[in-house]
């Protein structure tokens, strides 16, 4: 045990484990996130806090996560390298332990230019592997520059996997990589083809890194045609059947069907996701659409969560300086 | 022969005409032909001679989730993604195994410095996940000076 959140007890104890996800308001609004909590609370295990997603300016991933705690709660903070150099996210990181934050999911980021500030300077100071092996080190009590961290936290470090992204052989020589800086668990792209993502996942397997680290395999529920064929054309890096387009097109014009078809297919995935091997949980992906959630974990067979068994290792307390 | 590299290295630096010469040189080298970002800690030698500071994202452990299906890069979609490059011309040149190396956070002190005598005086720093990067000692020389 690392760090004693939620979703470290539920996956270290063998359960399917549920994320969901939040996007912070673009405003200074305290009550939205408290609101949203309703959706998740009893239904997922862990709440993802995107940091500023697509380069788009919203209430920082650290301070919506400490609302999240107060309407009740976990929050998955995510953390960026786009914004922030190596100083700003160590401190970033101490102030979010130190407010109840325990599981952190480490990225690069969305380029700005693609985002509402094109003008932007990225900072990408470290890439994500160099920022997961930074909180391995945070872990053990030492800063980059190895001074000493008193009292150190304990996170629950996170990592991304975008299976449908090419080259597939470098995407798996890369998740080795964030595994051996310290990777706890992985959250992946969202499935949408299956023929690519089980052979991704095979590939996990043959390298027997599934053992290793606890992989939550993105869904997105999505609410019209349109939707995906966006996120088919613009969004680079993701990989989408033409049976799903096909599927979401027999619906077109309908905001109600739609709606149901794409409930309809984000709970076969979550389904089949369930029975592939070496898959250790779901992270779904409600983007502007939280509401779902519940319906989605229901349907797919996921509520009640499970109860977490009495803990054996006590999780690390958080000390305080005398 | 590290020695000798050391001697070379710190008497360039001492002669600052000899450095700024030397300096000129690697950029006529390194930026016709790899499109050198100056990062001053040269990883080509495990990147199969493709210059990683080219991804707009500078990942020194490649690639990001926005490769296209066509390989090519997703902020310059008429670019190819370095790391799709790196990828393919390190298995055309039998240089694979080198692709599972951890390369260590950027020293920002050594952009737009020598990498070639930083490399000479130790100062480029091993790329090992076994070590911490704390636990790595610094060499005591003195920063290269700045052009």
């Amino acid at each position: 045990m690392v760090s004693g959140s939620r979703l470290e007890r539920l996956l270290r104890q063998g359960d399917f484990a549920v994320c969901g996800e939040m996007s912070p308001p673009q405003g200074a609004d305290r009550a939205s996130i408290l609101r949203k909590c309703d959706y998740f609370k009893g239904v997922v295990d862990g709440v993802n806090l995107t940091d500023n997603q697509t380069a788009i300016v919203r209430m920082s991933s650290v301070m919506s996560s400490v609302f999240v705690i107060e309407g009740g709660c976990e929050p998955v903070m995510q953390m960026t390298c786009r914004d922030r150099n190596r100083l700003a996210q160590q401190s970033d990181l101490l102030g979010a332990y130190a407010a109840g934050v325990r599981n952190v999911l480490c990225l690069t980021g969305d380029y700005q230019s693609f985002g509402t500030h094109a003008d932007a300077k990225g900072v990408f100071d470290l890439d994500s592997v160099q920022l997961i092996h930074t909180l391995a080190d945070m872990n053990a009590g030492k800063f980059m520059s190895g001074e000493e961290i008193k009292p150190p936290p304990a996170f629950f470090i996170g990592g991304a996997a975008n299976p449908f992204a090419e080259p597939l052989d470098l995407r798996i020589i890369r998740l080795a990589k964030k595994i051996a800086a310290g990777a706890h668990f992985i959250q992946t792209q969202p499935v949408f083809d299956f023929p690519r993502f089980d052979k991704w996942m095979s590939l996990v397997r043959d390298e027997g890194l599934d053992e290793q680290v606890f992989i939550l395999v993105g869904v997105m529920p999505v609410r019209s045609v349109k939707a995906l064929l966006y996120m088919k054309e613009e969004v680079p890096g993701v990989s989408i059947a033409d049976e799903y387009v096909e599927r979401m097109e027999s619906v077109a014009g309908d905001k109600e069907r739609s709606q149901e078809e794409g409930v309809a297919i984000c709970v076969e995935t979550m389904k089949r996701l369930r029975e592939t091997p070496g898959v250790k949980g779901i992270h779904i992906m409600p983007v502007m659409w939280e509401s779902i959630t519940r319906r989605l974990v229901e349907e797919a067979g996921l509520l009640p969560r499970p109860e977490l068994a009495a803990v054996e290792e006590p999780a690390p307390e958080p000390v305080e300086s005398k | 022969m590290s020695k000798l590299s050391a001697k070379l290295a710190s008497f360039t630096e001492k002669h600052p005409t000899l450095y700024k010469c030397t300096v000129i040189g690697e950029n006529v080298v390194k930026k016709t032909v790899f499109g050198c970002q100056d990062c001053g800690q040269c990883v080509l030698s495990h990147n199969a001679f493709t210059c990683c500071m080219r991804c707009p994202k500078q990942i020194r452990n490649g690639p990001c989730g926005g490769t296209r299906a066509d390989g090519h890069c997703e902020v310059y979609p008429n670019r190819h993604c370095v790391w799709w490059l790196i990828n393919k011309r390190s298995k055309w040149m039998g240089r694979a195994g080198k692709l599972s190396k951890y390369h260590i956070p950027v020293d920002r002190r050594l952009e737009h410095t020598s990498a070639w005598m930083n490399m000479f005086a130790g100062r480029i720093l091993p790329m090992d996940l076994s070590k911490k990067l704390h636990d790595v000692e610094l060499p005591k020389t003195e920063p290269p000076p700045q052009r």
